[in-house]
């Protein structure tokens, strides 16, 4: 394993107000390697995950890209447009695809690369069919989002995310808002993903992806990570009481 | 100071003469424009035979700006009918008449917003067509429309700055002639328009309070 | 008779369209700095923003041409120590375009506060800018929202042109009234004013929504 992790997170804490739903988290994750983050609902996986690619401000802690602190640089709060030029590092999935409606399948995908990176039209193009064909979706590159199922749109979000050339990839539950014959299409994906080499961080309910697919799991429990190690560790020999009723919960 | 004391305030009894009539144009369209707009509706959903003639006067009424309707009324009707003979009721007939047309496209959607189910709960309780639409659907698409309803007032306040034009004295005939009596526009214009802008506000403020408050007390949702 | 004079009644609704374009361009452009004064997080801005769109959103379109036309120039004389006058083409423009930008600063704003967060989150995630999402994720999808909203404020702000003759720009009911005070025949004159009104507002405002639904229904389906 290399020197630098991809992403480390160090001592992360965060508050709404009074209500303090991260209480110091820190993991790395290696190149290479599928975090899986599990826990209850409302114990701050999402404000976590928008936390490292900064949509929140955390109130404390820092995140290193490849070693580069995200927040700030020598001691100095980094201006909204070098987070902006770091945000391109972090491919983000959200639950909701957030698919741009005005733009086809395409559009989508190239607008980014060729607005932010400044690529040609026609590399960008290249480069959007590249990321649909990965996610199985060439043939709808000219449709409009409305016209695409849930599990469609939410592959389109993937390649939109891929298209910028990532160091690591964020899901937040990607599959929660899709009716479940829609989940599969989407997990697999997810795993050719992992297989290709992607670092990744996923949030997910989907308990059979934590354990085969990824390298380390993390339990959240009240903005703390309250259990973490292998999935064969955490799956099959929980040593928080938490944990092992959560689990017991989610696995059927 | 001292000018807006002399052309404003000293002005008063005069301003507030042309406010009164404006307030009185405005209510007499406002009651023209409600029945108005009822009737072409009504005649559009529910009297097949004329429902054309109702489509193109509210068309019309919507299309045409208020100026050339008011200019129209004022000067051709009396050739055509020989009547309205005084340019006040030229000036409530033409300010009715334009909004009569955007009512009754806001009655229809009104009504056409009563679910289907309501009307033939009314009818399986052996209620005669009349009394379903008049204790069932009416009051509650008027409580849906309450506010277009107010909006459609003000616009009336705001297009009837125009009788002006045509010699009725409301607050903007009386502004324009002190200025040209003193020749001195600022301070009597800004008052004049300050004067516009407060009471349609008021009006507007008050006329949402009131259909906010009506449509809470019917259990329908403010929008 | 009317036909008689077509090529000057044509000139005037000429005038009406130049009118409505200028106007349209300021309500736009000002409707929407002050939706997105009226959005600020910092509350000066937003007490601004509601200021301009209470003030232009109740005030009629008569009484603020007169202003502009008659009050607006001494004023800024004044301020600058020279008289100026306004051309009445310039009062128009003026005058309609703020009283516009008030309905249509509204317009913005519910359209701009009706995109969900997500599509602008995910704007920032691939790294773009503010103003880059604003004009390449909000604005194309608020533009197409309001479209049925603001056609109808173009169709009102049209018919408020016929009101410029009042401070004598030459538009269409200038001319008729003109050939009404040589030939005193105002029967034929006003109803064919009122009719080729009618006919341009009905016919291009309803092509106007049958596009625009078309254009919307791509993406709405
Ligand atoms: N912007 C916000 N303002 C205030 N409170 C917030 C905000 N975002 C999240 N919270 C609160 O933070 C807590 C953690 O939220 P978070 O969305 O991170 O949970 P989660 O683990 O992702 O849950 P879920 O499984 O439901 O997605 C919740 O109590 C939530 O109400
Ligand atoms: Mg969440």
């Amino acid at each position: 394993m290399d020197a630098i992790p991809a992403i480390r997170v160090v001592d992360i804490r965060k508050s709404f107000g009074t209500l303090e739903v991260l209480r110091g988290v820190s993991f790395d994750v290696h190149r290479g390697n599928v975090v899986s983050m599990i826990g209850a609902s409302g114990s701050g996986k999402s404000t976590l995950l928008r936390c490292i690619n900064r949509l929140e401000t955390p109130s404390a802690g820092e995140v290193y890209i490849d070693g580069e602190p995200m927040g700030a640089v020598e001691g100095r709060d980094r201006p909204l447009s070098e987070i902006n030029r770091m945000r391109r590092d972090l491919g983000m999935v959200f639950q909701q695809f957030n698919l741009w409606p005005h733009m086809t399948v395409l559009g989508n995908v190239i607008e980014a690369p060729i607005r932010v990176l400044g690529m040609s039209r026609k590399a960008a193009a290249a480069l959007g069919e590249e990321c649909l064909a990965r996610v199985y979706l060439s043939e709808k590159a000219r449709e409009y989002p409305a016209r695409l199922s849930g599990g469609q749109q939410q592959r389109v979000a993937i390649a939109r995310a891929l298209a910028m050339r990532p160091k690591a990839m964020l899901f937040d539950e990607p599959t929660s808002s899709l009716d479940p014959e829609l989940t599969d299409e989407v997990l697999t994906v997810m795993r050719e993903l992992a297989k290709a080499g992607t670092t990744m961080i996923v949030v997910t309910h989907e308990m059979g992806f934590a354990r085969d697919v990824s390298h380390r799991v993390l339990f959240l429990h009240n903005g703390q990570i309250e259990e973490e190690g292998s999935p064969a560790q955490v799956f099959g020999n929980p040593k928080s009481d938490r944990c092992r009723q959560f689990l017991s919960k989610h696995l059927q | 100071m001292g000018n807006w004391e002399r052309l404003v305030w000293n002005q008063r009894g005069v301003l507030l003469q042309g406010l009164m009539v404006t307030v009185e144009v405005c209510l007499i369209a406002f009651v023209l424009a409600v029945l108005g707009g009822l009737a072409l509706c009504l005649v559009r959903m529910y009297m097949r035979p004329l429902k054309p003639l109702a489509v193109l006067l509210t068309e019309f009424f919507r299309a045409t700006p208020i100026f050339v309707q008011l200019m129209w009324v004022t000067y051709v009707w009396p050739e055509i009918f020989g009547w309205p003979n005084s340019f006040f009721t030229a000036g409530w007939v033409a300010l009715g008449l334009q909004s009569s047309g955007y009512l009754a496209e806001t009655f229809r959607a009104g009504i056409e917003a009563v679910p289907r189910g309501h009307r033939e709960a009314g009818y399986s309780v052996g209620m005669s067509p009349v009394l379903v639409f008049g204790r069932i659907v009416l009051p509650q698409s008027l409580l849906t429309v309450a506010p277009s309803i107010v909006n459609q007032f003000t616009v009336i306040v705001k297009s009837s700055t125009l009788v002006s034009v045509i010699t009725v004295q409301d607050l903007m005939f009386q502004a324009l002639k002190l200025v040209n009596v003193w020749y001195e526009p600022i301070e009597i214009l800004t008052a004049t328009a300050g004067i516009y802008i407060g009471f349609i506000f008021l009006v507007s403020t008050a006329g949402k309070m009131l259909a906010d408050m009506l449509r809470q007390r019917y259990g329908l949702a403010a929008a | 008779m009317f036909w008689e004079y077509r090529l000057v009644l044509l000139r005037g609704l000429a005038f009406n369209a130049y009118v409505f374009l200028a106007a349209a361009a300021v309500a736009l452009s000002v409707g929407l700095i002050a939706a997105l004064l009226r959005i600020n997080r910092a509350w000066p801005f937003r007490w601004i923003g509601t200021l301009h769109v209470e003030v232009f959103r109740n005030a009629p379109d008569y009484i603020m041409v007169v202003w502009v036309h008659f009050v607006l120039p001494l004023l800024l004389g004044a301020a600058i120590g020279r008289r100026i006058e306004f051309h009445p083409f310039v009062s128009a423009v003026i005058a309609l375009g703020f009283v516009y930008s008030g309905y249509f600063a509204e317009t913005f704003r519910a359209g701009i506060q009706s995109i969900p967060l997500g599509h602008i989150e995910a704007g920032r995630s691939c790294g773009m800018s503010e103003f880059l999402i604003l004009r390449r994720v909000v604005l194309p999808q608020v533009v197409r929202r309001m479209l049925p909203e603001a056609i109808n404020q173009f169709v009102s702000l049209f018919k408020a042109t016929t009101i410029v003759s009042l401070i004598a720009v030459p538009d269409l009911m200038y001319q008729v009234s003109m050939v009404i005070q040589q030939e005193m025949k105002p029967l034929p004159l006003y109803t064919s004013a009122a009719l080729t009104y009618f006919a341009v507002i009905y016919v291009v405002a309803g092509l106007v929504r049958l596009l625009s639904e078309r254009w919307r229904n791509r993406i709405y389906a």
